[in-house]
C-alpha cells in the first residue's frame, strides 16, 4: 500500500515524491520535435498559436476532404445519416480544414477583446450620462427612429444570429466552426447592444419606452422592414445548406442591407440629429462586420473560390446564390427607403441625392469586396434605381 | 427644433442629479425572451420527438459581453499561472513519466468531447424555441470552444516542457490508430451530435456533463497533483467552472419538455441508453487511466465511481429531476458491477495492443501489484500472473520478439469489439460482466458484450454500422498500419507507443514490429 498517497499530497511540492519523480525522468528529451501539431501546414511563415490550438481538433474521416481519421462515424442519426457529411453543402473542397481566421483568434483572445469592449462601453455610458449629452438628441430621431426603427433592427441582428446555429453544427471543419460560432456570437451581441442603448435611454429620458413591444410590432408588421424580415426569416429557417446560409447572410444581405442601415443610415445621420450615443454602438457593430468580412472572405474566396479542384464550380455556385439573394436584398432596401419619410428632412443629408450617394458607396464597396471576387456582374444603376422607388 | 416634454424632463432630472449612469447585464438580459418572433416557416433543422416549451428560462442570465468579461478573467488566472509560475518551476518536466503518458490520452480525448460539444450545443441552439434557452446553449457553444482550446493547450504545454513530447505533439494525427479511439468517438463525439436533439442533450448534458465530468475533470486533478502534474489541475478546474452552466442547460432541457405528457414515454429510455453508452466507455477507461497510468494512487476507482456516479448522480442529481418524471437508469446496477473489474479487463487488452497507441503504457510494478490486490482482492490471480508471464517473456524489450497480443492468440483468447460501444472485450478472460453475443445482419457478423447495447442495436442497427479496428485492418501487417497512421516519432522510425516508461529502456521501432509479422485478423471470421 506504499504507493497510495493521502489526498491533498502533491507531487510537485512533497520532497520525497519529487525525488521519486525526478529519478524516473530521463536526462534528455525523447523527441526533438517540441511544437504541437508540427505536421500542420501554416498559412503564414510560422505555425501560429491559433493554428496549433485549433487545426485538426475535429476528428474527421478522410472521406470528408481534409480529414485525418480512418473509418466512419461510430453512431449515426436515426436512419443512418452520418454525423457530418459532404452532402450538407453544395460547395466542394479539397480540404475543409484550410480556412484560417485572419485575426488568428481562438477563444482567449476573442473574449479578451470583447471583455475590453464591455468595460469601455460601461465607461463610455457613465461619461455620456454624467455630462448630459442626451439633451442634444432630436426628439423625433430619439423617440421614433431610435426607439422604433433601431429597436426593430435588433430583430434583424437576432434573426441573423440564429441563422448561425445550424451552420455552426453542420460545417465540416474546425477552424470554420469556431469562426462561425464567433460570428454568430457577435450578431447576438449587436442585438443586445441595441436593447442596451434603449434601456440606457429609458433611464435618462423619462417616458422613453424600454419595452421591446413597439420595435417588435414594427419589425413584424411594419412596411419598412418587411423585405428585411422576410429575407432574414429565409436565411435563418428556410435555407439548409450551411454555406448558402453564410453566403446569403455575409456575402450578400449584410454587406448591402446591413451596411446601408448601420453605416449609411444610423451612423451617418446620427450626428445630424445630435445623437452621439448611437455611433458608439454602431462602431462596435462595424468592427464585428469588418472582422466577419475577413473571416468569410478567407472561407469563400481564399479557400473555396480558389480551390485547386473545385474553385470554378464553387464560384459558379456563389454567383447562382447571389442571383437568388440579391433581389431579396434589393427589396429589403427598397422597403427601408420608407424610413426617410419618418425623419425631419435635412437637405443634402436625407434628400434623394444623398441617399443615392450612400447607396452608391455601399454597392461600390460590395462590388470591390465581394462581387468582383467571384466575377459577379450586376447593373448598379438599375438596382439603385429600383431601390429608390421606395423613397417617397 | 421644438424641445419635447421628454427632453425637458431629462434636462430637469440632470439638473437635480448628475450621477453617472450605466446599464448592467441583467437589465439587458430581462428582455431577451422577447427577442424572437413567430412566422410560418419557423422550424429547426434538428427536430425532436419531444415538445420543447417556448417559455423556458435559463439560470445564468448572461449577455454576450458579460460572458466575455467573466471568461476573460478566468483565462487571465489560468494562463497567467501556466506562463509564469508553472513555467518558472519547470512544472511541465516534473511530472511522473507514467502520468505524463496518461495526459496524452486524457487531454486529447477530453478535447474531442469538448470539440464535439460545440456542434452539439449548436444543434440545441437551433432546436430550442425559447430565446433564453437558446442563450444558455449559445454560451455553452463558446464555452466548448474555450475548453477545446484549453485541452489543446495542455498538449501544447506538455509538448514544450515534458520530457517525452511525442504523442502530445501530434495526437490529433495519430490518435485514430488504436483500440481506445472509436469507443471514445462514440461517447464523446457522435453520441453528442447524431440523433434526436433532446436525446443528444441527454447524452451530453444530463449524463456526460452532470455525471462523468466529476470523475473525468475533477478527480483527475487529484491524481495529476499527486503525480507532480500541476498543469492539469490549473486547466481542468478552470474548465469545470463552466460545467455547472452546462449541467443547468441539461436541467433546463428537461424542464422545457416536462409539460409534454408524451415526454415520459421516451425520456427514461433515452436516459438509460445515454447512461449505458457513456458508462460503458468511461467506467473502464477512466479507471484504467487513473490506476494504471499513475505512480502515486489517490483512491481506488471503484470508490470514486460509487461516490460520484452511483450516489451523487444516480441518486441526488437524478433525484432532483424526479418531479419531472425522470428515474435513475435501470442499467445503473449493471454499471455498478462493471465499476469493480472492467478497467482491469480493459488494461489487459490495451497493453496487449500497445503498439497501436499514441502513448506509453507500463505494467504494474510489484509495489503497485500489492496495491491492486489489497483494493481488488483476486486481482493477482486474474491479472498479476499474466503480467508476470509477459514480463518474463521480455514484453518490454524490443529484442524479445514478443508482444502480448501474441499471448492472446497462443492461448485462444479472442478479442472482440462491441459493435455499439466499440469497446474491446475478451469474453474468455474478462472478470467484468461482458458476455459474447453475435448477430448476423446484411451478411455481416456483429459482436456485442452486453444486453443494453444489444437492445439498442436490435432496434436501430443502421446507427451502429461502423467498422471496428479488426475489420478495418484485417489482412494488414501491424508495422504497415502504424506507419500509415503516423504512429512514429519525428525520427520517422521509433514508435510513439511503447510498452514501458523505463528511464533507460530501449524504444521499439517499426523494424522491431515488422519482425513479428503480426497480421490483423477479424475474430468474427472464425465464428
Amino acid at each position: 500500500m506504499s504507493v497510495q498517497v493521502q489526498q491533498g499530497k502533491r507531487g510537485l511540492t512533497d520532497p520525497e515524491m519529487v525525488k521519486e519523480i525526478l529519478e524516473a525522468i530521463p536526462d534528455q528529451p525523447l523527441d526533438t520535435q517540441r511544437k504541437m501539431n508540427y505536421f500542420v501546414k501554416p498559412r503564414g511563415r510560422r505555425l501560429t498559436e491559433y493554428e496549433v490550438l485549433t487545426c485538426y481538433a475535429q476528428p474527421t474521416p478522410d472521406w470528408i476532404p481534409g480529414g485525418l481519421d480512418w473509418g466512419d462515424w461510430t453512431q449515426k442519426f436515426h436512419g443512418g445519416r452520418p454525423s457530418w457529411g459532404n452532402e450538407t453543402t453544395e460547395l466542394h473542397s479539397t480540404d475543409w480544414h484550410k480556412h484560417r481566421d485572419p485575426a488568428k483568434r481562438w477563444h482567449a483572445p476573442y473574449v479578451k477583446d470583447k471583455a475590453e469592449e464591455w468595460r469601455y462601453t460601461d465607461r463610455f455610458l457613465l461619461a455620456y450620462s454624467s455630462e448630459g449629452q442626451v439633451r442634444s438628441i432630436d426628439p423625433i430621431w430619439r423617440d421614433e427612429v431610435l426607439n422604433d426603427y433601431l429597436g426593430a433592427f435588433c430583430f434583424n441582428e437576432y434573426g441573423l444570429f440564429n441563422a448561425h446555429s445550424s451552420a455552426s453544427r453542420d460545417c465540416l471543419g474546425d477552424t470554420l466552426r469556431m469562426s462561425i460560432a464567433m460570428i454568430g456570437f457577435d450578431k447576438v451581441d449587436n442585438a443586445q447592444m441595441i436593447q442596451l442603448e434603449r434601456t440606457f435611454l429609458a433611464k435618462l429620458v423619462p417616458g422613453f419606452p424600454e419595452s421591446t413591444d413597439e420595435p417588435k410590432r414594427e419589425w413584424t408588421q411594419g412596411a419598412i422592414y418587411k423585405g428585411a424580415r422576410e429575407t432574414v426569416q429565409d436565411i435563418w429557417q428556410a435555407t439548409y445548406d450551411w454555406n448558402e446560409i453564410l453566403w446569403s447572410c455575409h456575402m450578400v444581405y449584410d454587406p448591402l442591407f446591413g451596411q446601408f442601415v448601420r453605416r449609411e443610415f444610423f451612423q451617418r445621420l446620427s450626428s445630424y440629429y445630435g445623437d452621439t450615443l448611437t455611433p458608439f454602438f454602431i462602431n462596435q457593430m462595424q468592427l464585428y462586420f469588418s472582422q466577419t468580412k475577413g473571416i468569410t472572405s478567407d472561407m469563400f474566396f481564399e479557400c473555396l473560390g480558389d480551390d485547386a479542384e473545385f474553385g470554378d464550380y464553387n464560384r459558379r455556385m456563389m454567383r447562382a446564390w447571389t442571383d437568388k439573394w440579391l433581389p431579396r436584398t434589393v427589396q429589403a432596401l427598397q422597403d427601408f427607403m420608407g424610413i426617410f419619410t419618418k425623419i425631419p428632412t435635412i437637405p443634402g443629408v436625407t434628400s434623394k441625392d444623398a441617399v443615392e450617394a450612400a447607396l452608391e458607396r455601399v454597392f461600390d464597396d460590395w462590388k470591390l469586396d465581394y462581387a468582383d471576387k467571384v466575377s459577379y456582374k450586376f447593373d448598379k444603376a438599375a438596382i439603385i434605381k429600383t431601390i429608390l422607388q421606395g423613397l417617397k | 427644433m421644438a424641445i419635447s416634454a421628454a427632453t425637458k424632463a431629462a434636462t430637469d432630472a440632470l439638473a437635480v442629479n448628475r450621477a453617472p449612469t450605466s446599464v448592467n447585464a441583467q437589465e439587458v438580459h430581462r428582455w431577451l425572451q422577447s427577442f424572437t418572433w413567430d412566422f410560418d416557416k419557423n422550424r429547426t433543422k434538428y427536430p425532436t420527438k419531444y415538445k420543447m416549451a417556448n417559455e423556458t428560462k435559463e439560470q445564468f442570465k448572461l449577455i454576450a459581453k458579460e460572458y466575455a468579461r467573466m471568461e476573460s478573467v478566468k483565462d487571465e488566472r489560468q494562463f497567467g499561472s501556466l506562463q509564469d509560475v508553472l513555467t518558472r518551476l519547470d512544472a511541465g518536466n516534473r511530472v511522473h513519466p507514467k502520468w505524463g503518458e496518461t495526459m496524452k490520452v486524457a487531454s486529447n480525448f477530453l478535447e474531442v468531447g469538448e470539440y464535439n460539444a460545440i456542434a452539439a450545443t449548436g444543434m440545441l441552439w437551433d432546436s430550442a424555441s425559447a430565446p433564453e434557452q437558446k442563450n444558455g446553449y449559445l454560451a455553452q457553444v463558446l464555452d466548448e470552444i474555450r475548453h477545446t482550446n484549453q485541452c489543446g493547450y495542455v498538449n501544447y504545454y506538455f509538448s514544450k516542457h515534458f520530457h517525452d513530447p511525442a504523442g502530445h505533439n501530434d495526437a490529433r494525427r495519430t490518435r485514430t490508430i488504436g483500440p481506445l479511439w472509436k469507443g471514445m468517438k462514440r461517447v464523446f463525439s457522435d453520441g453528442f451530435i447524431s440523433g434526436d436533439a433532446v436525446e443528444c442533450s441527454v447524452n451530453l448534458q444530463l449524463v456526460g456533463e452532470a455525471c462523468f465530468t466529476n470523475p473525468l475533470i475533477v478527480a483527475i486533478t487529484e491524481w495529476a497533483a499527486a503525480n507532480g502534474d500541476e498543469i492539469t489541475p490549473t486547466v481542468f478546474l478552470s474548465i469545470e467552472t463552466d460545467e455547472l452552466r452546462h449541467m443547468a442547460n441539461g436541467y433546463q432541457t428537461v424542464v422545457s419538455i416536462a409539460n409534454d405528457a408524451a415526454a415520459s414515454k421516451y425520456l427514461n429510455t433515452d436516459l438509460n441508453n445515454a447512461f449505458w453508452t457513456q458508462q460503458k466507455y468511461f467506467t473502464p477507461v477512466l479507471g484504467m487511466l487513473f490506476e494504471y497510468g499513475s505512480k502515486f494512487k489517490v483512491e481506488p476507482w471503484v470508490k470514486t465511481w460509487n461516490r460520484w456516479v452511483y450516489e451523487d448522480w444516480g441518486g441526488i442529481w437524478i433525484g432532483r429531476l424526479g418531479k419531472y418524471g425522470v428515474e435513475s437508469p435501470r442499467s445503473l446496477r449493471d454499471a455498478k458491477k462493471d465499476a469493480y473489474w472492467a478497467h482491469h479487463d480493459l488494461f489487459l487488452l490495451a497493453y496487449a495492443l500497445w503498439p497501436t497507441g499514441f502513448f506509453r503504457l507500463t505494467l504494474p510494478t510489484a509495489e503497485e501489484a500489492d496495491w491492486f490486490e489489497a483494493n481488488y482482492p483476486g486481482w493477482y490471480d486474474q491479472y498479476g500472473k499474466i503480467y508476470d508471464e509477459w514480463r518474463a517473456r521480455g514484453c518490454e524489450d524490443p529484442n524479445s520478439g514478443f508482444i502480448p497480443l501474441m499471448w492472446f492468440i497462443e492461448n485462444n483468447h479472442p478479442i472482440y469489439i462491441d459493435r455499439v460501444s466499440q469497446v474491446p472485450f475478451c469474453p474468455s478472460l474478462c472478470k467484468g460482466a461482458s458476455t459474447l453475443r453475435v448477430h448476423e445482419y446484411n451478411g455481416k457478423k456483429h459482436s456485442f458484450s452486453d444486453e443494453w447495447g444489444e437492445r439498442m442495436w436490435l432496434s436501430e442497427p443502421e446507427r451502429y454500422e461502423c467498422q471496428n479496428m479488426f475489420e478495418q485492418y484485417a489482412g494488414r501487417e501491424l508495422s504497415e498500419v502504424i506507419a500509415e497512421q503516423h504512429g512514429v516519432r519525428s525520427d520517422g522510425k521509433t514508435l510513439i507507443a511503447q510498452p514501458h516508461t523505463n528511464k533507460n529502456g530501449k524504444l521499439w521501432t517499426l523494424d522491431d514490429i515488422k519482425k513479428l509479422n503480426c497480421v490483423f485478423k477479424d475474430p468474427l471470421d472464425a465464428l
